[in-house]
């Protein structure tokens, strides 16, 4: 008799994607070796960047997908933890700083000295997609913010960019079925942050994310607002 | 935009000692260059567990760096708990896990002793800079508390924490949850809870309600402890630590089979931590659960081959239970059982060669396994080889002389097997676990298919008297009694089925002497035993009915 029992592709996915995002993380981890390794001629080699910087791209996107696949398994929850935030993000800006100084680009960071609520695996995710795309539209600046405002913890990736185009412009939650898969930007990533947002709960009140542009470096801004 | 760290004066990387532990040695190489560039200076390397807890047991380090998979042999999670264990690794000194994506998960699921903090790969140097930095620069903040922890002079600790509170709002977390650890092991109970409802009362932290049920655990309040870690895993599925604590507040209500249940969901969750499978372990054979019991040992043991905690007990534990699914079973299933426990056997006399009465132990297993094939001859003959070595049985660990009374019983040796736990009951008075132990034994020595029986006919029989049905009742005790003669809440349960029906027809005089026969038989019966109190209750009982 042969065996008739349904394929579960989103499982079978799932762990594809498990093993394709392990090997990018090794491939990475060379990438970073060879960085280092003399003569640095490679640094200033745009080729090389792009490779890096795809291969990052291809990373974070994998990430993000198991992440999905969790939220509807509904086995992704929030390890809400307090954190400094000052150091939270330069140890984000730090993992992409082989990149921002090979593609020119200048960075800071302006946040208060306050401690803030969140997941931080979670928010990894959300950030290094963020990152990476700011790294993408930005002309040469990224600066990342985090402030407390209206009893919300706000962290905030600006760039001095062309600034996110109208239909990716958000101010709260990004529902599964506002997505467009048709098109070719779907919003996958703003849709993951605004779930990594809302798991994101202190008493009634819930996260979310805001996408708007302008601010001091006048380009795109994006925001996850944590209760 | 940053100024190379080695260039400053009080470089804070500059002092310290450093150990990197992995397998690959161009990540050795390229860590090691890293850690140089930062200005370090004092930097070893091990490329293998046992090679680093050697280092550590002859040098002091401040900070390991330490590669999660290691390949054969002990992996970090290994080499965390031997060093902090040993107390080869201080709490002063840092232990930091580098974990690819995938081996974080497996990680997280550890029992105990976690890592200062997790590094995934990969890693560049920008990004070990800073979280280094941080690290050291706590480290270095929170120095005088490790220190007087190390020590062990909690008081100091805990007066330097609340000092510390106020002063550095960065390490809140850290030294609310290490504040409230110190009240704990002090005693303090009330305090520690008041630092977990103050955290609650500011936000839900699952940290802080752990706690909070740990504390309610220790001051057995189990009901409370149990609503508030089941609230916690259903909020929180994939926390591990929540299940762990949830089972046991669920074990001291009395309520195995769903602690069971919890400790199944968790090792299905986390298969790899080894106190886990043995608690579910425990408390599945506990439940007479062999099967489940059986196989969670075997983890155990498997688990143990590079861990700290590995223990003879575990392959004795293992034998056991395969010993009781084996007895009386001479199929292909039962000798397969029993030739499992065998191995099993041979493979712990062959490890553990050196600890005392290991030999003696297997011995008596394997007693009972010729017994429970039908092989007399070879189980007596297995006995008599021993006969030296328990000649002295005043002199028997607590374990031993348990094992050698259930051995006594199942070659059909009642009579020395009592008197061996009468001897033992004495010499152990006042140890509560192992009198419950002597006691379970006299009440049931036989195997756990007959426990499981005289277990269900005994609720039967209590059912059916709850029900009324007195004549249901008492046959059900009857035959439970015929597996469990010396049952002693057996005897009483049925005592009492038998006065009751005499209360309903005076005219059945034969009853009370049944009674008078049953309790005649408990006569023995010591003050500290659990049902002394109502088989004494009992007794005047009966004398009051028959003037």
């Amino acid at each position: 008799m042969s065996d008739h029992s349904p394929i579960d592709f989103s499982m079978v996915i799932a762990s594809a994607v498990h093993d394709m995002k392990n090997s990018l993380g090794m491939l990475l981890n060379s990438l970073d070796e060879l960085r280092q390794e003399p003569p640095d001629g490679l640094t200033d080699s745009s080729r090389f960047n792009t490779l890096q910087y795809e291969a990052e791209r291809l990373h974070s996107d994998l990430v993000q997908l198991l992440g999905i696949y969790r939220l509807g398994e509904q086995t992704l929850s929030a390890h809400i933890e307090e954190h400094f935030v000052p150091d939270f993000l330069a140890s984000h800006l730090a993992r992409h700083q082989p990149l921002l100084s090979g593609h020119n680009i200048t960075y800071d960071i302006v946040a208060d000295d306050i401690n803030g609520y969140f997941d931080d695996d979670l928010l990894t995710g959300v950030l290094n997609n963020t990152i990476n795309n700011a790294i993408r539209y930005t002309r040469d600046r990224i600066r990342l913010t985090a402030i407390e405002r209206d009893g919300y913890l706000v962290i905030g990736v600006e760039d001095n960019g062309q600034g996110y185009p109208e239909h990716m412009q958000k101010d709260g939650p990004v529902s599964f079925k506002s997505l467009d898969f048709n098109s070719g930007s779907t919003s996958l990533g703003l849709f993951f942050a605004s779930s990594v947002a809302s798991l994101h709960r202190n008493d009634d009140r819930e996260g979310f994310i805001r996408v708007h542009n302008g601010g001091e470096l006048a380009g795109g801004i994006f925001e996850i607002w944590l209760p | 935009m940053t100024e190379p760290s080695s260039n400053v004066h009080d470089n804070p990387f500059r002092k310290l000692r450093y150990l990197i532990i992995d397998d690959f040695e161009s990540f050795r190489l390229s860590m090691r260059q890293m850690l140089r560039t930062f200005g370090a200076e004092h930097i070893e390397v091990a490329n293998n567990g046992a090679a680093a807890i050697q280092r550590c047991t002859y040098e002091h380090f401040d900070v390991v760096l330490c590669d999660y998979n290691l390949g054969e042999g002990k992996n970090g999670q290994h080499i965390l708990e031997e060093l902090r264990h040993k107390k080869l690794l201080k709490r002063a000194s840092l232990f930091l896990m580098v974990t690819a994506e995938t081996s974080k998960e497996m990680v997280m699921g550890a029992r105990e002793y976690q890592p200062d903090a997790y590094l995934t790969k990969p890693i560049n140097r920008a990004m070990l800079e800073k979280r280094l930095g941080s690290l050291v620069e706590q480290r270095r903040t929170l120095l005088p508390i490790n220190r007087a922890i190390d020590l062990e002079n909690y008081p100091e600790a805990i007066t330097l924490c609340l000092q510390s509170i106020g002063k550095f709002p960065r390490y809140r977390t850290w030294l609310m949850k290490t504040l409230a650890d110190l009240y704990q092991r002090v005693g303090d109970l009330s305090h520690a809870g008041k630092i977990y409802a103050d955290v609650l009362a500011q936000r839900d932290l699952s940290w802080a309600r752990l706690g909070k049920g740990k504390v309610l655990l220790a001051d057995q309040r189990y009901d409370e402890a149990v609503a508030v870690l089941k609230a916690l895993v259903a909020d929180h599925p994939d926390y591990m630590e929540g299940y762990d604590l949830l089972a046991e507040a669920l074990a001291q209500q009395g309520r195995l089979i769903p602690a069971q249940k919890t400790l199944q969901k968790a090792t299905e969750l986390s298969p790899n931590a080894l106190l886990r499978q043995k608690q579910l372990a425990t408390v599945a054979q506990a439940n007479q659960d062999m099967e489940t019991a059986s196989s969670a040992w075997r983890k155990t043991v498997q688990l143990g081959a590079h861990s700290i905690h590995d223990n003879a007990d575990h392959y004795l534990s293992l034998g056991t239970t395969l010993c009781e699914l084996s007895d009386g079973d001479t199929s292909d299933v039962g000798k397969a059982y029993a030739e499992d426990a065998r191995s099993t056997l041979a493979r712990m006399e062959k490890r553990f060669a050196d600890t005392p009465d290991v030999t003696t132990r297997s011995r008596l297993l394997q007693t009972r396994l010729h017994a429970g094939q039908g092989d007399l001859g070879a189980a007596q003959s297995c006995l008599d080889s021993l006969s030296d070595a328990l000649a002295d049985v005043d002199s028997l660990s607590a374990d031993t002389g348990l094992e050698y009374a259930r051995t006594l019983f199942r070659v059909g040796k009642d009579t020395d097997a009592k008197s061996l736990l009468g001897k033992l009951a004495q010499r152990f008075e006042n140890d509560g676990d192992i009198i419950q132990k002597i006691e379970n034994l006299l009440d049931e020595p036989v195997g756990f298919r007959q426990r499981m029986q005289a277990r269900d006919l005994n609720k039967d029989g209590i059912k059916a008297f709850e029900a009324g049905n007195l004549d249901g009742a008492a046959t059900a005790f009857r035959e439970a009694l015929a597996i469990v003669p010396s049952h002693t809440a057996l005897n009483l349960n049925l005592v009492q089925v038998l006065m009751k029906q005499y209360s309903g027809d005076r005219q059945r005089k034969a009853l009370l002497t049944d009674c008078q026969n049953l309790l005649a038989t408990l006569s023995t019966l010591p003050q500290q035993h659990r049902q002394y109190a109502r088989y004494q209750a009992l007794h005047k009982k009966l004398e009051a009915l028959r003037s």
